[in-house]
């Protein structure tokens, strides 16, 4: 692009399509995909810990697509096909074969699991909104055209950098504002109050450390670090303002050009879910594969291909030594 | 190109604006929620008590426990059952739902929801159908469970407490969910209260 072009163009031109090359949404694909074989067998396993021919739960408070459908009980045995139904769709999406099709069929397979899931009790979880919305883009785009089986058997002609740029940068928006958002849900129904002394984590820390009770000795059964650190309220009221700092800003990482800051905060997001995770049992801690697409994922994949050749040079001359 | 993207952000934005909660759209998360309350109640669990199952009644007169194995469900979708649905309490998005509407989000949830789903809550009802549906026990079965129970303790810690970080000394009381046909209580001690229905009958409690 020549410079008088490049200056023609708008803020919005230059944010969604100037930010990756071509081979970059293959890339983000595959890693992607590989992340969300083992993020969605981990949110759907528990429709599986149940007799596969036993009772057909009749639910309490089917989730709104199965009241649409009809569907108001569970047939357990639909699960254990779904399931290996849903990773092969996602390997499929990972390694670019039938890509869009792969897309479909993991979208159809979240609604049953989901659906199963949360309809036993009506919680309806969170988990899967975002991936929801990040597979719409990658349905959209054409992830399928490089860096996969039907990209290098048809031997199909790569794509333009734009094409690869606006899908990722879009998915970037999602995933930062997903933060955002929350903080602005926080205020919106609580205000400050949300964070005021230990704040609702306090309160999560303790609910949640109680719930399966206290072993004989007095300790917590479940989640010990959570029931410790519900001890501290000024280190909790501290954590809050992180928190808060942290889904303010976090939408910063958008107009971040350097890889390195943007590593640093994705690293600092991974410890908020793992936090999560480990003090609260808040099942979001394989959630941070998204952030996959923060990075040039295909000079990523050339470096650790170069790098796992260097560790096998060695071993390939020793014999020879020998 | 940029139309696609900005209809698929005004899907999705737009959706958080009107406080839309249906999946795949959603507008809060969820642990957003926290109310004024002068003292925190929790559930204090007790998993053995839990797994050993619902204490259930029969037409028939016949007591049995109906437990996750005998629903066929796992275990986190259960300790809700036991530990909320049975006190009457909802999923958090019914609790969230209404709160701090703003004149938009009320037109909407009003004109196209209905009431607030905290007026009238009847969480115990649907237990008690579901799993008389899932057994297929029909109205005049003499099969059909007519009365289920659950136990919990609960822990009130003072909020001045919490704030000091002192967590030793919750008042702790046990109270037990009888759920019936043509009814729902609450024992608390030797106190035998209705089961509470309204909108105000959580306030507090933390899930």
């Amino acid at each position: 692009m020549t410079r008088p072009a490049a200056r023609s163009r708008s803020f919005v031109d230059r944010f969604l399509f100037d930010w990756f090359p071509a081979d970059s949404l293959g890339a983000v694909r595959f890693y992607f995909g590989l992340g969300l074989a083992i993020y969605l067998f981990f949110q759907f396993d528990q429709n599986l810990k149940v007799d596969a021919f036993g009772a057909h739960f009749h639910f309490t408070r089917p989730i709104w697509y199965f009241w649409l459908l009809g569907i108001d009980s569970n047939v357990p045995w639909i699960s254990f096909l779904v399931m290996p139904l849903l990773i092969a769709a996602c390997l499929c999406f990972a390694f670019g074969k039938w890509t869009k099709s792969s897309i479909v069929v993991i979208l159809l397979c979240i609604f049953y699991m989901k659906g199963v899931r949360d309809s036993f009790s009506g919680d309806v979880h969170h988990r899967e909104i975002p991936i929801f919305a990040l597979l719409i883009l990658f349905l959209l785009s054409k992830c399928g055209r490089s860096f996969g089986i039907d990209a290098r058997k048809h031997n199909w002609p790569a794509i333009e950098a734009w094409e690869s740029s606006w899908p990722l940068r879009a998915m970037q928006i999602y995933i930062a504002f997903f933060y955002f958002w929350a903080l602005v849900a926080k205020l919106r129904v609580s205000g400050l109050y949300w964070f005021s002394g230990g704040g609702r984590i306090q309160d999560t820390l303790i609910s949640r450390a109680v719930r399966d009770g206290f072993t004989p000795t007095g300790d917590v059964v479940n989640l010990s670090m959570g029931w410790d650190l519900a001890h501290h309220p000024q280190a909790i009221w501290c954590i809050g303002v992180l928190v808060f700092m942290f889904e303010l800003f976090f939408p910063v990482i958008l107009f971040v050009r350097s890889w390195r800051i943007r590593l640093g905060m994705v690293v600092g997001a991974t410890l908020f879910h793992l936090s999560n995770y480990f003090l609260m049992n808040v099942q979001f801690f394989l959630y941070p594969f998204v952030f996959v697409t923060f990075f040039d994922m295909a000079t990523f994949h050339r470096w650790l291909k170069s790098k796992l050749r260097l560790t096998r040079l060695p071993s390939r001359r020793a014999p020879k030594r020998s | 190109m940029k139309r696609a993207v900005a209809l698929y952000f005004i899907v999705l934005f737009g959706a958080i604006l009107l406080r839309v909660d249906y999946f795949p759209l959603s507008w809060v998360p969820m642990y957003g929620a926290r109310e004024p309350a002068p003292n925190v109640i929790v559930k204090i669990g007790d998993k053995a008590e839990r797994e050993a199952g619902f204490v259930a009644v029969r037409a028939n007169g016949e007591t049995v426990m109906v437990g996750p194995d005998d629903l066929n469900i796992p275990n986190a979708n259960y300790r809700r059952l036991y530990n909320q649905r049975a006190f009457n309490n909802g999923p958090p998005q019914d609790d969230r739902e209404r709160l701090a509407l703003a004149p938009i989000n009320r037109w909407w949830y009003e004109t196209f929801v209905g009431p607030d789903p905290r007026l009238n809550k009847n969480y115990v009802g649907e237990l008690l159908h579901s799993i008389n549906a899932t057994f297929g026990y029909g109205p005049a079965d003499p099969r059909r469970i007519v009365r289920l129970e659950a136990s919990l303790r609960y822990a009130e810690f003072h909020r001045s407490h919490l704030d000091q970080g002192d967590l030793s000394r919750p008042e702790i009381d046990r109270r037990t969910a009888i759920i019936t046909e043509t009814g729902a209580f609450i024992r608390k001690g030797d106190k035998l209260e209705p089961m509470p229905r309204g909108i105000d009958s959580k306030v507090g409690e933390i899930e």
